[in-house]
Parts: structure tokens; C-alpha cells; sequence
């Protein structure tokens, strides 16, 4: 280092011609808000399950295959002294596994505004010459909801990474087996966290059980969580475009949500196990007012005055005065609505809310949207 | 354009040779980071004849970066931080300073007597009580106890800190500032939080125009145009009161003077609102509003905090707007609030101490804080002002 800067100084003495002057642009682009063009954020995708539901068969089918992109996968240990993590990146087209040490910033994410999980995700995108997705695997973590959070950063950071979605993997042979399971009256099995925060669900195995059983085991699936998109798979061969680049968290694409609510199969569901985890539809025809809602739903995620427990929920909103249709998302107690697009002349303008979570009252939620009316 | 003040910095350069309107810049200026003034030409002919004399800036400008002034101190045992503090070294780290400010090495660690009721990474650099507490998750409603505790802690860090604010003048160290402070903390009976926070090896952050936060008291005399923000938090009793306010040293130019006045103006506009039934995330709304008003940027990657007991806990309090900030106040409540507000754009870097936090584009920084109580009619800030703090804002000079 000495010995370059020594140089340097050197080959300035010597230097009898000035080098060519460079043109003065207005401002570096470090500074302005809009040369986020250079920021295109990889997603991140959270991958969940029970321990031999196949995890590491779905990691190793994405780090063998020849798929064209390069995915890097963290193996995660939470509940362990958050470290340093080993991180295996699949190099693209010849398949090579590069095995790579990520230090996580390990200290004071006191009033830092990302956690140092995410940054030292970031970290990892500008080591790297081009990355196209990370998957977090995560091992003896029960509830991904925190990672959810943790990785659900508001847009204004422009962060290098983005949640793309979570996935869990269940064992198809033994999904009913650990539904069921009973620990005490007063809490359920992991499975219900697991299932009811995935956006999409691995049903793996399946060619260990009838075609019959699988038609009741994603009837039995889709009764906690019927907003998720469930695959079914043998060793976890699956597409990888069903848990790459689903954009579960990005607000501006909307295209999914929308097919899903406007389907006429109702998205409401009984439920099944008695563990009292569901999902809900309801609807309100007429524009509501966009103060009252924000109010109604902290009163439901923040306040949690009535016994229900609202785990994820999605909306398209018709708002009062606004010719824009609004999307609301939810994690637990991290919510947000915003505008995602104009609403075309001859769409029907409604409200559709989803709610996925335990002890969910159809009439307290019912009423509680009708009074958000104007 | 997010910024005006640069479209018209443009305009006005002119060539440092013939003063014409000028577009061509020295690349050799840029790769050192040197002031655009000197370096701007209207052609390369210019240019070209201007090079023999041009080109002593380089030289001089790497001559002192190769750090001969800090050989002395090197040689006396002050190193540079690196590793968040947990290692040091003899030599300049590697850094694409985005300013003209570099690491300058730091002193040895300082003492705290025995007597004093010391947090529990004091000894080993790291927290145990705080990262696992709950209240990482719920905001706590204090106690009446709770309270009048705090109300202690933050007259005592107000009062430390505004004998920092003293001392401050051209020529002064910022390790020297870390040493007022520190003494006066413990004259006080109590501890500098930040002392081996995560392995922090200072008392206080002390940080100089372009720094954001977090930078570390060091050899660097303050000189006459800077700004410096001296940040102290104390713990009294076990329980904490943090601070900081952006100081003039000497003459300011009068961007800086403007970038003190407007972050100072954003505290207290955000103060205002605080009462119960407001949300977190309407501060960010606030702080930026009248920031993007006056030109400036608003930093998003450090927040306002939880505070008590533990030095940082929830809530966290973003001062950017449209933030997914969770929960609204309420009564009984202790949070921060410390907006940093830069004169460029609100990207930020870390440099290899792993601490300090500056500008990307090298320009300026102020930051202003209060620890702050949800009372039931509104708020009370708990580390004001007292009428013996020095007469340092014009603005507040009735």
C-alpha cells in the first residue's frame, strides 16, 4: 500500500504531459434518487419447512442444475450466535459451486435501519459480478415471519436486495402426521406458522402417496392458507420460476393478486384441524376511505384488542377519490398500502381483502370494513 | 433534479487558469478527490498551459496523504481502528475517501474507576442484555420511577455535552473532545454508553462535515470552517440518556451555516407532532418534508431509537419518509429522534473502522438528537436545553 502510493508520487514528478481533461458532469450519480437505473435489487427467497421435508434436496437441485443463472444460497442457522454464515453459489451454465464465507456484520443494529442480515446480503451482491437470486435457507427456524420482516425493506433504502418470496417445503408423507400433532392447548404445531406465511408450497414426495391423498392434502393445505400457491413434486424438481422472481413483496406488481381475488371460488375457508389457522375473503362494493382503513387495520395488526391474530394479509382497494386501485400487504405487524395502477373504465371497482390467520371472526371483520366507508 | 444547489455549482465553475465559464475537469484531480475550484479548465489548451504549475496540487495533496504528520503519533502508540474497533493498525487503511476527511489514528483506551456502575459490555465489548430483551419488540410504557430516572440521566448528558460544546474551537482535537467528555461523564458518577459498545473505542462519536455519525474522536485538529457533531449518551443508574448537536468551528460558509439551522429546524418540527395517537412513521414524513424543502437529503440508513434501560431498543424510528414504521405513541414512552440531513444526496458509506458513516459524495452532514418523553397532553424533551448551556446557535440568541 505504502509502495503504491510511493509510486504515485513518483510518476507524478515525471509527468511532463498533462493527461486529457474529462468532461464535468452535472453531479456523480452516488447522490441522486433517480440513478437507482444502476440498482436492479436481487430477490431474495425464504425457504422454510421441517427438518427431512427436503430443504437441502431443493438446495442441491438448484446449485446442481443447468439452469443459467447464478443463485447463491446461505445456509442459515438461526438460533445460534449469528456469525458467519456459509454462503454456495451455483456459477451459472457449467454448474460449478463456489462455497463462500458471508460475515454478517455481526454488531450494532441498534440504529442502523437494516439488520445486519441484510447487510451483509448486500454485501454479498457487490462482491459479486452479477447475482440473480439468493435463497435463505433456514434450518430450526419455526416461523419465518421475522426473517419476513427483516428482509421486507421499504423501497426508499433502494437496497441491492429485495424479499422475493417464501417458500415452504412440506413432506407429503408426513404433512398430516405433524398437523396433527398436538404439543398443549395452548399452541399449535410450526407447521401452521410455516404454512400460513408461504406464499408458495413445495408439496413434496408426492410419489410416496395416492393421487387421491395429494388432492386431500392440498384441500387440507389450502384450508390455512388458500392465497399460496401450492406445487407438488417428487425430490423437489420443480420450476424454478415458482420460487424465483415471484415478487410477493413488490407493490407494483400486482398482476397475481389481482387473478387471485377476482376468482369466483371463494377464498374463505373452513377450518380443518381445529388449530383455528384460516384464511378469509371478505368484500365491500363501495369506495372506502383510505384514514379509516389505515386506522381499522392497525386497531387488528397493532392494538390486538379481539383474540385474533391476523398472520398475512393482502387486499385490492378501491379508495375514495382516488382513481388509482390500491394494493395492502401485511406481515404480521408491518403493513402497507399503496398505489399500484390506474383503474381501466370498465373494471368493476371493489374491495377484496384476504386475511390469513388464527381465530379470524368473519363478523368482527365484516363490520369493521363496512364502517370504513365514507 | 433532487438537487438545486448542484445544477447551479455548474454554472458558476470557471477555469482556473482564465477564468472563463469552465466544463473540463483534471482527471488526476478527481481520482484524489481534490476541490473542483482548482481543477476546472475551459479547454485542454488551457489546460495544457496551465499543467506545470497545476500539477503541484497532486503532489502535495499525495504527500500528506501518505500521513508523515501522524508518524509521530504512531510512533507514541495512537493506531488506526479497524475491525468496528476490534483491531488496531500502524497504517492509513485502504478507502476511496469520498472527502477530503481520512482516518486519523485514535489514543489509547480510556479509563473508567471501579466504583463506577458500569453496562454489561464495558468488560467484553458485547451486549447480552439488550440484544435478547423483549423490548427489542414492545416499546415500554415507563414508570413514574422509570421517568424521573431518565429525567436525571439526560440533565446529566445535556450537561456533558455542553461542556464538549465549550472546548470547541480551532486547533482542538476531537480525541481531546472525547476526553472532556469522558472525564465529565464520569465526574458525574456515570458511564459513557458508547465506551466498548460493540467494541466502540471512544466515549462519544464525534463527527466532522462530511461524517454522518459514529465517527471516532482522533488526532484530526478541528479547523476553522468546519462543522463537528459531538454525540454523547450517559448511563446513570442503569439507565440511558442520549444526545448530540452540530457545532461551528471558527468562520462557516454559509451553506453549512444553512445545513446546521434547516437539521436543527427538522428536530424541532418533529418534536411538535410527538404526542399520543401520532404514528412513528409520520416523523420520517415530517423530517423530510421540510428538509427536501430547503434542498437537502434526508439519511436512510441510521433511525431514531428506543431508549431507557437499554441504550437501543424498539422503537425504531426512520427519519425518511414513506417508512413501514410500526406503532403510534403513547404516553410514557422514551424514544430518540436524530435526523441527519446532508448537503448532496442521502447515500452513505462506512469506512474501514467500520463505524463511521459519511456522505457518498463527500459532502456535508449535521445531525441534531433529544431524548424524547410521550407525556399525556404531548412531549417532553428530556435533554433540553438548560440555562447554562453556551450561547451557540445565532438563531437562538434572542
Amino acid at each position: 500500500m505504502l509502495k503504491e502510493e510511493a509510486e504515485g508520487v513518483k510518476m507524478e514528478d515525471d509527468d511532463e504531459e498533462p493527461p486529457m481533461a474529462v468532461q464535468i458532469h452535472p453531479d456523480v450519480s452516488v447522490g441522486k434518487v433517480h440513478s437507482s437505473s444502476d440498482t436492479v435489487s436481487v430477490g431474495v427467497s425464504v425457504i422454510t419447512g421441517y427438518l427431512g421435508a427436503g430443504k437441502s434436496t431443493l438446495v442441491n437441485y438448484i446449485l446442481n442444475g443447468k439452469h443459467g443463472k447464478r443463485i447463491a444460497v446461505i445456509l442459515n442457522e438461526f438460533g445460534e450466535e449469528i456469525g458467519v454464515e456459509r454462503a454456495m453459489i451455483n456459477e451459472g451454465e457449467e454448474g460449478a459451486i463456489v462455497e463462500e464465507w458471508v460475515e454478517l456484520a455481526n454488531g450494532c443494529v441498534c440504529c442502523t435501519v437494516k439488520h445486519s442480515l441484510v447487510q451483509a446480503l448486500e454485501q454479498l451482491v457487490q462482491r459479486k459480478d452479477r447475482l440473480d437470486h439468493i435463497l435463505l435457507e433456514t434450518t430450526g427456524l419455526a416461523n419465518p415471519a421475522p426473517l419476513a420482516s427483516i428482509l421486507w425493506l421499504d423501497d426508499q433504502l433502494e437496497s441491492e436486495v429485495k424479499l422475493d418470496c417464501i417458500v415452504t417445503v412440506v413432506d407429503a408423507k408426513n404433512l398430516r402426521f405433524q398437523l396433527n400433532e398436538r404439543r398443549d392447548s395452548s399452541s399449535f404445531p410450526e407447521a401452521f406458522n410455516q404454512i400460513a406465511f408461504a406464499d408458495t408450497i413445495i408439496m413434496n414426495k408426492v410419489d410416496l402417496i395416492s393421487q387421491e391423498e395429494s388432492d386431500e392434502l392440498e384441500k387440507e393445505i389450502h384450508s390455512i392458507n388458500s392465497l399460496a400457491n401450492v406445487i407438488r413434486s417428487v425430490r423437489c424438481q420443480v420450476d424454478l420460476s415458482n420460487i424465483l422472481n415471484c415478487q410477493a413483496y413488490d407493490s407494483t406488481h400486482v398482476s397475481r393478486l389481482e387473478s387471485l381475488l377476482e376468482a369466483n371460488k371463494s377464498l374463505t375457508t373452513t377450518d380443518l384441524h381445529d388449530s383455528g389457522v384460516r384464511t378469509l375473503c371478505i368484500s365491500e362494493p363501495q369506495p372506502i376511505n383510505l384514514d379509516k382503513v389505515r386506522l381499522w387495520l392497525e386497531e387488528i395488526l397493532w392494538d390486538k384488542k379481539s383474540e385474533m391474530d391476523v398472520y398475512r394479509c393482502k387486499a385490492v382497494l378501491s379508495i375514495q377519490n382516488s382513481d388509482q386501485m390500491h394494493i395492502l400487504q401485511a406481515v404480521r405487524d408491518i403493513y402497507e398500502i399503496v398505489p399500484a395502477r390506474k383503474w381501466s373504465e370498465e373494471e368493476n371497482r371493489t374491495n377484496k381483502i384476504v386475511f390469513i390467520g388464527h381465530k379470524l371472526d368473519e363478523e368482527v371483520l365484516r363490520s369493521g370494513l363496512r364502517d370504513c366507508r365514507p | 433534479m433532487a438537487s438545486e444547489s448542484d445544477a447551479s455549482s455548474i454554472a458558476t465553475l470557471s477555469c482556473a487558469r482564465c477564468e472563463k465559464p469552465a466544463h473540463l475537469q483534471c482527471p488526476k484531480c478527481i481520482d484524489l478527490k481534490l476541490p473542483r475550484e482548482q481543477a476546472s479548465f475551459c479547454t485542454q489548451e488551457c489546460f495544457k498551459a496551465a499543467w506545470s504549475s497545476h500539477k503541484s496540487v497532486h503532489v502535495k495533496a499525495q504527500l500528506s496523504s501518505i500521513g508523515d504528520q501522524n508518524s509521530d503519533l504512531i510512533s507514541q502508540g495512537w493506531l488506526y481502528c479497524v475491525k468496528k474497533g476490534q483491531a488496531r493498525t500502524p497504517k492509513l487503511p485502504h478507502f476511496d475517501w469520498t472527502g477530503p476527511l481520512k482516518q486519523y489514528p485514535i489514543s489509547t483506551k480510556r479509563v473508567v474507576p471501579a466504583e463506577i456502575e458500569k453496562p454489561d459490555w464495558a468488560i467484553d465489548g458485547t451486549p447480552k442484555v439488550e440484544p435478547n430483551s423483549d423490548l427489542q419488540h414492545v416499546v415500554e410504557i415507563k414508570t413514574p420511577e422509570q421517568i424521573q430516572r431518565m429525567r436525571e440521566t439526560c440533565k446529566i448528558a445535556r450537561e456533558v455535552l455542553d461542556a464538549a460544546a465549550r472546548v470547541i474551537r480551532p486547533g482542538v482535537t476531537t480525541d481531546e473532545i472525547d476526553r472532556v467528555v469522558h472525564e465529565a461523564t464520569i465526574a458525574a458518577g456515570g458511564y459513557p454508553s458508547p465506551l466498548n459498545y460493540y467494541f466502540f473505542p471512544k466515549s462519544c462519536c464525534t463527527s466532522v462535515n462530511e461524517v454522518i455519525c459514529h465517527g471516532i474522536p482522533d488526532a484530526r485538529k478541528l479547523e476553522d470552517g468546519d462543522i463537528v457533531n459531538v454525540d454523547v449518551t450517559v448511563c446513570y443508574k442503569g439507565c440511558h440518556g442520549d444526545l448530540n448537536e452540530t457545532y461551528f468551528v471558527g468562520n462557516v460558509d454559509e451553506a453549512s451555516r444553512q445545513l446546521v439551522k434547516c437539521t436543527y429546524e427538522c428536530l424541532e418540527k418533529a418534536i411538535a407532532i410527538v404526542k399520543p395517537g401520532v404514528r412513528f412513521r409520520e416523523i420520517g414524513e415530517i423530517v423530510n418534508r421540510h428538509a427536501t424543502m430547503s434542498g437537502l437529503s434526508v439519511v436512510r440508513s441510521y433511525c431514531g431509537h428506543g431508549i431507557g434501560d437499554l441504550f437501543h431498543c424498539a422503537p425504531n424510528i426512520p427519519h425518511y419518509a414513506r417508512n413501514k414504521a410500526v406503532g403510534v405513541m403513547k404516553a410514557g414512552q422514551t424514544f430518540t429522534i436524530e435526523p441527519m440531513i446532508n448537503a448532496g444526496g442521502w447515500r452513505d458509506r462506512t469506512w474501514p473502522d467500520g463505524w463511521t458513516a459519511v456522505t457518498a459524495d463527500g459532502k456535508r452532514s449535521a445531525q441534531f438528537e433529544h431524548t424524547l418523553l410521550v407525556t399525556e397532553t404531548g412531549v417532553e424533551v428530556l435533554t433540553a436545553r438548560l440555562p447554562s448551556s453556551p450561547d451557540v446557535y445565532p438563531w437562538l440568541t434572542k
